[in-house]
């Protein structure tokens, strides 16, 4: 186990150094000029040369891409905004938790809906409760978050005020000039995110179980157990279930460290301050390194939660750990 | 097994238990905030978004953008300003920080301003004219990074500043400030430089307010409101100066600015009341049902003119174009109607001139066609020499609404029989391809230009000056350099008043007539729509925003 989990350790390195080389050279080399986007189109020529200076542009890119490195893993460092001259490092660490909480709410939901909902539809195929199922999943694939968004927000928060229309508030009180905070609140905002959220996943999931359901239950080893006279329930739960619900693991460990890299239109229709709001306003302002940051962290979340489910599955199955 | 069985009916039991629990202090929450509504109709809270934008810089000395203007004009104490009146009366200058505007040396080049005396910073500490010298040290300190270099070239203009904007001394020798006193010496007579003075860069600084190139967020102000907290991209909050004693009015007790909102969903929040206005305007495929609904400045639609102006900018330094007929035959060909139409209803008022209404010096008058393209006069105009034109270069950036511009002027152009290559660039590239004078690029329509003060010099010479064109990086790119031009540009900055205003004019009409550098096209027009409750709705031109402390909320 020890090799193992050495093994995926400098997997998750190795993962990581390739994806910032790639994420360093598609932002600060091809075909933009970095410098310029810093200094502003009307900068003089001296400023601009101090700007590329500052920036390291003056230097080979090896050396650019070793300075890149260098703030990142020993300082911490990510640079500031091209805009505004903010850390990026404390805009990812304000916009995190806003992102966290819209996407961990919504794996929550959605879970809670499609495990049983893809269970249920794959132990009854083609019956009624499979067919409105699948039709749940068809709108939930085919709609738009935005357009979910923009309905749900329109319908239940301009024309019935149950919930706001739009907007965030803080978990935590006690930030200066906020308008709303605390638990309540910070809920009471988030309903409709969280629902836009989770109804596209929640398609996927019940597709994926009952998909993974109805596959496992026609192997030989449940059918085994079937002849061993085991009961319909033990089957179900001891031998189905336990190995159907195995790559949604692996899928959900991705799909929330992908996630947590911003959640770009959910967060962009609730006018949720989170990652996926930032890249989006970043990219209309070219604001390389807050896109590069928002970049490495989403690839970070992403390698760090593969490998907490290859570490997971290892220990769940060991033909995993033996491979 | 068990397990399994147990963590499937705990989040089943989560997730919903979360919903409904969500759900029901909904009801509650949503109470309240009616409750909150009902309180905020006493006048308390005036809140605003910015759809999909925020504030670029609040720092005074750095700030640049029109909006961050417009809150910084709440909060500042420049040492003249724009009375907050409608129409032309909020486009005349009058002396905010100073008690009078300032007395001129005889030479024309030394400006003696004499301080308010009794102001305070919203800590309680005094105004003096040190506060204004320090403005002046921002925005010229090389520490700061202020675009004031580039845009108005004031260490060109103030004795010693250059000096200081290079790093190589420690104070600008032109400025001094004794008790109440502010003088300042300039290099040469600069009838604008009283105008410049409205810009919100030279307000009242707190003497002790540090350089630095990332901008303060918060800082002591001195006019009706300051900056009580700022979380870049969350929120901006106002509150009232409790030591501003001017004239000037202070209606909500507190202003909060909410960035990034998604405008469709910020136009439901200004319709619900949950907002009272949206800075950046409602969703411009709104104004037409907006204006049918409310009709237009009657009630909640409200459609002010900005002082801003809308071109398509031609090479003029390259073939085709510095061949002045068919710089002409272009302005001919044009379909400015459909430049207006594109940025849906209301978006403006179709122009052929420079200058802009409220600027000292703007006529209207009418050289081109601005009911629609005339075809014909184009083709006689350009002659020949259309058809023996090299191929136009057409740069744009790849935005939708930069995209569909140039669509409409490259169909316009080849109606006329041009030649047209569509050069769509990333906006990242864009401006190093337009900005560098040996460039390939001959037309563009990414051009714009906004009053920094309103004179006529910060539209003529600023845009047309081609004496300032360098290598690189020129924010102007229509590359018109003209001796004869240039000295009479040059002849119009020495006046003043109505002489100076008379002189513009003449300008502004010989620029498009004779010389035609770029295609105006477009007055550019805000509109908002309002909260129901929101009242003393007061527009400014300059700032292309109401003005934030006038607004009721009562």
């Amino acid at each position: 186990m020890t090799h193992f989990l050495i093994r995926r350790i400098f997997w998750a390195i190795f993962l990581f150094l390739v994806a910032t080389i790639i994420t360093y050279l598609i932002f600060w080399v091809i075909p933009t000029n970095p410098a310029q986007l810093a200094a502003g189109h009307a900068a003089s020529p001296e400023f601009l040369a101090s700007i590329k200076h500052r920036l390291h542009l003056d230097k080979p890119i090896y050396i650019q891409y070793f300075y890149f490195l260098q703030n990142l893993v020993i300082h911490g460092s990510l640079g500031r905004s091209f805009l505004n001259q903010q850390s990026v490092d404390s805009i990812i660490g304000k916009d995190a938790p806003v992102t966290a909480s819209l996407v961990f709410g919504g794996a929550v939901l959605w879970l809670s809906l499609s495990v049983p909902i893809g269970i249920i539809s794959a132990l009854r195929p083609r019956s009624v409760t499979d067919r409105l199922t699948m039709t749940f999943v068809l709108i939930g694939i085919s709609a738009h978050p935005v357009w979910i968004g923009l309905i749900l927000s329109f319908v239940f928060g301009y024309k019935l005020h149950i919930t706001p229309i739009a907007g965030y508030c803080n978990f935590i009180p006690g930030t200066a000039g906020a308008q709303c905070e605390g638990p309540v609140q910070w809920a009471y905002h988030m309903i409709l995110p969280w629902i836009t959220f989770m109804i596209l996943f929640a398609a996927l999931y019940v597709r994926l179980i009952r998909a993974n359901v109805i596959e496992t239950m026609s192997e030989d080893y449940v059918r085994t157990a079937r002849a061993k006279g085991a009961s319909q329930r033990r089957v179900m739960i001891h031998h189905v279930l336990r190995n159907s619900l195995l790559p949604v693991v692996t899928i959900l460990g991705m799909d929330l460290g992908l996630a947590l890299g911003g959640a770009i239109f959910t967060e962009t229709v609730f006018n949720l301050p989170g990652l996926g709001n930032q890249v989006i306003r970043a990219y209309g302002a070219n604001d390389l390194p807050i896109i590069t940051g928002v970049v490495v962290f989403s690839t970070c979340c992403v390698i760090v939660f593969n490998l907490i489910v290859d570490v997971t599955y290892g220990f769940l199955d060991p033909r995993i750990r033996m491979s | 097994m068990r397990r399994k069985q147990l963590i499937s009916l705990f989040m089943l039991v989560l997730g919903a238990s979360l919903l409904v629990a969500a759900m029901a202090v909904a009801a509650a929450s949503g109470s309240t905030a009616r409750a909150g509504h009902a309180a905020a109709a006493k006048g308390g809270t005036l809140k605003l978004n910015e759809s999909n934008e925020d504030f670029d810089y609040v720092d005074p000395q750095i700030a640049y953008r029109t909006d961050d203007w417009a809150m910084l004009n709440t909060v500042g104490m420049p040492l003249v300003g724009f009375p907050e009146k409608s129409g032309t009366a909020g486009t005349q200058l009058y002396p905010v920080g100073a008690t009078a505007f300032p007395t001129v040396s005889k030479d024309g080049k030394t400006y003696t301003f004499h301080i308010r005396p009794g102001m305070k910073f919203s800590d309680g500490s005094p105004v003096t004219a040190a506060a204004y010298q320090r403005a002046f040290e921002r925005t010229l300190s090389p520490k700061m990074g202020s675009p004031v270099g580039v845009n108005i070239g004031l260490q060109d203009e103030i004795v010693g500043a250059d000096a200081f904007f290079n790093g190589k001394a420690s104070t600008i020798s032109g400025i001094s400030a004794k008790g109440n006193t502010l003088t300042v010496k300039l290099t040469k007579a600069n009838a604008t430089f009283v105008s410049q003075m409205g810009m919100q860069w030279f307000t009242a600084t707190k003497p002790n307010l540090p350089y630095t190139s990332q901008g303060v967020q918060t800082f002591p102000s001195a006019g009706p409101y300051y900056i009580a907290s700022r979380d870049p991209g969350r929120s901006t909050v106002l509150k009232r100066n409790p030591y501003y004693k001017g004239p000037r009015p202070a209606n909500p007790d507190e202003i909060v600015f909410t960035p990034n909102v998604d405008p469709d969903q910020s136009l439901l929040q200004v319709k619900s009341g949950a907002s009272d206005l949206d800075l950046v305007g409602n969703v411009p495929t709104s104004s037409a049902s907006l204006a049918q609904q409310y009709g237009v400045n009657k009630s909640r639609f409200k459609v002010g003119p900005t002082a801003c102006m809308s071109y398509i900018s031609m090479n003029n330094s390259r073939p085709p174009f510095d061949n002045v007929a068919l710089r002409k035959a272009v302005n001919w060909a044009v379909d400015r109607p459909a430049q207006v139409r594109l940025l849906g209803a209301y978006a403006g008022k179709r122009t052929d001139q420079i200058l802009v209404p409220g600027v000292p010096g703007y006529k209207p008058y009418n050289v081109y066609a601005l009911k629609g393209a005339d075809v014909a006069k184009a083709k006689q105009v350009g002659g020949s020499a259309i058809a023996s034109a090299p191929e136009i270069n057409f740069v744009h950036t790849t935005s939708q609404s930069s995209t569909n511009r140039a669509q409409v002027v490259e169909y316009n152009l080849k109606q006329v029989g041009f030649k047209v290559k569509d050069v769509p660039t990333p906006a990242t590239t864009f401006y190093q391809v337009v900005g560098a004078r040996n460039t390939t690029y001959n037309m563009t329509s990414n051009g714009g230009w906004c009053a920094d003060y309103f004179d006529p010099y910060d539209f003529i010479n600023v845009l047309f000056d081609g004496r300032k064109i360098q290598a690189n990086n020129n924010p102007f790119y229509s590359y018109f350099n003209n001796a004869s031009f240039n000295k009479q540009m040059d002849a119009a900055a020495q006046l003043s008043g109505s002489a100076r205003a008379n002189a513009y004019a003449k300008l502004d009409q010989e620029l498009m007539v004779k010389y035609a550098p770029v295609v105006p096209y477009l007055v550019i027009n805000d509109h908002f729509l309002t909260s129901a409750r929101l009242k003393n709705w007061i527009y400014s031109a300059y700032f292309g925003e109401p003005y934030f402390n006038a607004l009721a909320v009562g």
